[in-house]
């Protein structure tokens, strides 16, 4: 087998094993990526990457569902584990990366979506610091402070936190203006009063799930310029 | 002419009888920030006591003409008393819903009491029942008091991390089954609990099942068996609600033996009145933090009078009404109700 016909073939297994959840082929397709010296990040990005999206379509077409989706992003993490650390950053080039702070607001202990999204965050080359759930609002800002980081992830399931974010929008902005905020999967750079005039936020888990797994398509639409 | 009083009209109402204007009330949380500043506290306060509870209740809906109030407020009473703790936010600015702080990670760590009466001595318990006894005392008992449960599917969400529990129903369904199954009898006992008590009317919320997150074929499988042993557990009358996607299982839902079922705003309720037919009854389905928080006053009685030409039997909020309401919206939700609703609906026949 050539090894372009082997990078495809090995691509095909990180992706199929993605969709249906078959964290062995993934395990084994990833190591061999490694073993025969291909690109990590292609196979990152056009395997892995590209099943999820994939699983992102078939839970738009409700076939699968919130469940399918949370095998899905395991087998993605197996593989992840394995290339991740192996990925160059000449492969990253001047493609998007960089620091993002996450968390889930205070008063929201639902993660699914905020994993998804960091997932996807890690996928891309992010550094990525979890504040994990129930997150009071300044830890946000200092987080940010600290890190120095270009984008804070605010994710909510609920409606009624939503009210929070719009209070560490407010903070973080008066701190450093510059930050990229972004609320559910909504990326979001001026107006923050546009902002809340938008669907920024997750009205439930399974729309922030949705909104996470199309932020994976709108980055290798981004990776590939 | 003889007036009945609004909880005759709610007791009436769900027999079918004819009554005389459709009952505005909830099977949520319908507290609002008016009441709770009357009352000169925060709502952060308002879990934790008896007094407050039924206070607030009661301020609400003689504030604004509600036929009925509903206790408790929170989602973390039942998990609080199995050990799970609560989270007050009575540090945080304003308004945050309860929340469980330590669930068990995993279903190895599940640690339920063979006897689960025991919850009704732990936590806040004794404050919800304490609350329902106020509300009882309250002028007569003129009031309709509904009371909730989470339903088994939810209650273990609350109990365990959720993605555990979603990704168990299909990597360890045998044990997940028998999870849902022991979550079963615990809303069953806290539910008929109530009704002892002598709540007007049980609503158990299984909120967290809708096709947002799990499959019509897992929903079949899974969460209806559960609730068919709930419902028939119970005495009438009985809600089955849930919030988010219902489209696909609003069948399901309706033979699950409850005697209404509640929908959100995500319902097509024409669709589902087709569906069901005119003999079943329909609770919902506006969205109570855009309608009573976000739009203009003006707007709200175009929204309740789509949910009742739609084809609801009571206009019912989709959810908890989120608290920092506008009080002209709140007053033209309850005018829209009273003035669309003096015609029978599918279910519910007029004087």
């Amino acid at each position: 087998m050539g090894k372009e016909e082997l990078r495809k073939e090995l691509l095909k297994q990180l992706h199929e094993g993605v969709v249906e959840f078959e964290e062995d082929q993934v395990k084994e397709a990833a190591q061999k990526i490694l073993d025969e010296g291909l690109n990590v990040y292609d196979a990152v990005m056009n395997g892995l990457a590209a099943g999820m999206q994939e699983v992102g379509d078939l839970y738009d077409q409700q076939e699968y569902f919130v469940p399918e989706l949370l095998m899905a992003a395991d087998a993605l993490y197996v593989g992840l584990d394995i290339l991740k650390p192996y990925i160059k950053l000449e492969d990253l080039g001047d493609k998007p990366k960089g620091q993002v702070v996450i968390g889930t607001v205070q008063g929201d202990v639902h993660d699914i979506g905020k994993n998804i999204i960091k997932m996807m965050f890690e996928v891309a080359g992010f550094t990525v610091h979890d504040l994990g759930r129930d997150v009071p609002l300044e830890d946000f800002v200092k987080e940010q402070l600290r890190t120095d980081s270009e984008i804070v992830a605010l994710s909510a399931m609920m409606t009624t936190t939503m009210m929070g974010m719009e209070k560490v929008i407010k903070m973080i902005k008066e701190k450093n203006p510059n930050v990229a905020i972004m609320l559910g999967g909504a990326p979001v750079t001026t107006d923050t009063a546009d902002l809340f005039g938008a669907d920024g936020y997750a009205e439930s888990a399974g729309n922030a799930v949705q909104e996470a797994i199309k932020m994976i398509g709108r980055l290798r639409e981004m990776q590939a310029k | 002419m003889a007036t009945i009083t609004p909880r005759e009209r709610v007791k009436a109402f769900f027999k079918r009888e004819p009554i005389d204007e459709m009952p505005c009330f909830s099977g949520m949380g319908a507290v609002t920030v008016q009441a709770i500043e009357k009352m000169g506290i925060r709502f952060a306060q308002v879990h934790g006591s008896a007094e407050y509870l039924a206070g607030s209740a009661i301020a609400t809906a003689e504030m604004f003409g509600f036929d009925g109030v509903v206790v408790p407020y929170d989602m973390c009473t039942v998990p609080e008393a199995l050990g799970r703790g609560a989270s007050l936010y009575e540090d945080a600015d304003g308004i945050l819903y309860p929340t469980v702080p330590s669930k068990w990670a995993t279903i190895d760590d599940v640690d339920m009491p063979e006897d689960v009466s025991v919850v009704f001595g732990q936590g806040r318990m004794p404050v919800v029942d304490e609350a329902i006894r106020i509300v009882k005392a309250h002028e007569g008992s003129k009031l309709a008091l509904g009371g909730w449960v989470l339903g088994p599917f939810t209650m273990a969400g609350q109990l365990i991390e959720l993605d555990v529990l979603l990704k168990g129903l299909r990597k360890d369904k045998e044990r997940v089954e028998a999870f849902l199954s022991k979550m079963t009898d615990l809303v069953i006992a806290v539910a008929q609990h109530y009704q002892e008590l002598g709540v007007d009317y049980m609503n158990i919320r299984e909120m967290g099942s809708g096709t947002d997150l799990i499959s019509p074929r897992m929903w079949k499988t899974l969460i209806k068996p559960n609730l068919e042993k709930v419902f028939s557990a119970l005495e009438s009358p009985k809600i089955n609600h849930i919030c988010g996607s219902t489209d696909l299982i609003i069948e399901m839902m309706n033979d699950c033996g409850a005697d209404a079922v509640s929908v959100d705003q995500k319902n097509n309720v024409i669709e589902s009145r087709k569906k069901l037919g005119n003999d079943a009854m329909i609770l919902g389905n506006f969205d109570p933090y855009g309608t009573l928080t976000q739009i203009d006053a003006s707007e709200v009685g175009g929204v309740i009078k789509k949910c009742i030409d739609d084809g609801v039997d009571a206009v019912w909020p989709g959810c908890d009404l989120w608290p920092d309401v506008k009080g002209e919206n709140m007053e033209a939700y309850i005018q829209a109700v009273r003035e669309y609703g003096k015609t029978a609906t599918p279910a519910v026949g007029r004087v």
